[in-house]
């Protein structure tokens, strides 16, 4: 192989690339606080005793699961301003979008958590006279929230990862930043070498975070 | 306020079906693809995971770093990396096809191994004793020991990660292969009529995904009962 490897060129657009990060990062935090609340609201409605609520709940869920994240993307862009006549900003609607799939994500690892809280928790509630309300807020969250931290953690990186196909719908985050440094200075392999140690930098450590939440539930479960 | 009512009435799905043999030409490229790199990744995978259970250390330290790396990165980093990169340092062009099975067949194998490491992992330690009882070499033991039984607590996740290479494979488009997601921004770009295309897209997605993450969950209650785990 000949080719010559300069990094000053990446060293150069180093700016433009902490921005896009910034951007990326600020699409993850925004999505995953969507997530984390109403995933946890889209296990309720999907775990209720009626059909005609659980039915499209559950169809929601089984939709943003088993379509690629890029259609649901381009679909949030293309589609939500013609059908219901809403302009956002692209920031928002990537940050709906993004946030609504890993909603669904995360309600089904909260549903396995809910499932797990011990039935006695929920007699002890009604015994201590706590309204179905209070029982969900003060007993099923915590509950739920702990056991199902590890695959919520996971589930949160793996969005920061997905989030660089906003980048196809021209918001300008780390990867659409490495697409437009790469082309303009002619470095493709600096460039995009570069954009993959970032997203790993950020991921990585994460990663480790969720592993070791992991083991430290498995002890205080034993 | 409610414009949205008059874009929902202008909703006409029939002009579709004059591209009908395009959005099937398209999903055949996208299962033809799929299929091809769910093969590779498996072996991948297969050869991932005994290598980072390796007794020397570099072997299991390089395994475990490819694997971090590929799991830790975007599918759509890799896939731009291997189009502009790997032609340059490879010296050659590779075709669309190529390079799309050689991005999803590496990430694919990452993901794998993760899910044989966890079945290897399962295997009781008395299963070793036992093929070192009977003098089996290591080649032996893992072909027909540990490989049977890592596979068969592995295949509903194998299984749901080939759906998740199904999904991801809609990433392809974004450097111009015509598979399934490609055809519907060509079709939907000339015709200007994005809302129809892409539901239709996506529906396609899910009928495809769906039925099979069904078949994954149908096959892992069987195997656990058969494991009586």
């Amino acid at each position: 192989m000949e080719y010559d490897l300069q990094f000053h060129y990446v060293k150069q657009a180093w700016p433009h690339l902490m921005e896009g990060l910034w951007v990326t990062l600020q699409l993850t935090f925004a999505a995953n606080v969507i997530a984390l609340t109403l995933g946890f609201g889209i296990a309720l409605l999907v775990m209720s005793r009626h059909w005609f609520v659980r039915a499209p709940f559950a169809l929601l869920i089984e939709f943003f699961r088993c379509t690629p994240v890029l259609v649901q993307v381009i679909w949030f862009f293309y589609c939500v301003p013609i059908l219901f006549g809403v302009y956002l900003d692209p920031m928002p609607m990537g940050i709906l979008a993004l946030g609504l799939n890993l909603a669904c994500f995360n309600a089904e690892a909260y549903r396995a958590a809910i499932q797990a809280v011990p039935r006695e928790q929920m007699d002890a509630g009604v015994a201590l006279g706590f309204s179905p309300v209070q029982r969900v807020v003060y007993i099923v969250f915590p509950h739920a929230l702990r056991a199902a931290l590890p695959v919520l953690i996971t589930n949160g990186i793996t969005l920061f990862q997905q989030s660089a196909l906003v980048a196809l719908v021209a918001i300008g985050d780390l990867m659409y930043m490495g697409k437009q440094v790469a082309t303009e200075t002619y470095r493709p392999i600096e460039t995009f070498t570069t954009v993959a140690l970032i997203y790993f930098a950020v991921s990585f450590p994460v990663a480790r975070l969720a592993a070791l939440v992991e083991r430290r539930l498995d002890v205080a479960r034993v | 306020m409610w414009r949205g009512f008059e874009g929902i009435m202008k909703i006409d799905f029939s002009f579709l079906s004059k591209y009908h043999e395009a959005l099937l030409m398209g999903l055949g490229t996208t299962l033809h693809l799929t299929v091809i790199c769910f093969g590779f990744a498996l072996v991948l995978g297969f050869a991932l995971a005994l290598l980072r259970g390796s007794k020397i250390a570099p072997v299991a330290w390089a395994a475990t770093l490819y694997v971090e790396f590929f799991r830790g990165t975007p599918v759509l980093v890799q896939l731009f990396w291997i189009f502009y990169c790997l032609p340059i340092f490879l010296g050659t062009e590779l075709s669309n096809f190529t390079s799309a099975v050689v991005c999803l067949s590496l990430y694919g194998g990452a993901i794998m191994s993760e899910s044989f490491r966890s079945g290897l992992k399962s295997i009781g330690r008395e299963q070793y004793d036992a093929a070192h009882a009977l003098g089996l070499g290591p080649w032996t033991r893992t072909i027909y020991v540990l490989l049977p039984q890592a596979v068969l607590r592995a295949v509903p996740v194998l299984l749901s990660n080939g759906v998740g290479l199904f999904k991801e494979s809609a990433l392809i488009s974004a450097v111009g292969m015509a598979e399934l997601m490609f055809i519907g921004s060509t079709i939907s770009n000339r015709t200007a009529r994005p809302v129809e295309v892409f539901t239709v897209i996506a529906l396609i997605y899910f009928l495809v995904a769906f039925p099979l993450t069904r078949l994954v969950a149908v096959l892992e209650r069987r195997i656990l009962r058969r494991l009586a785990i």
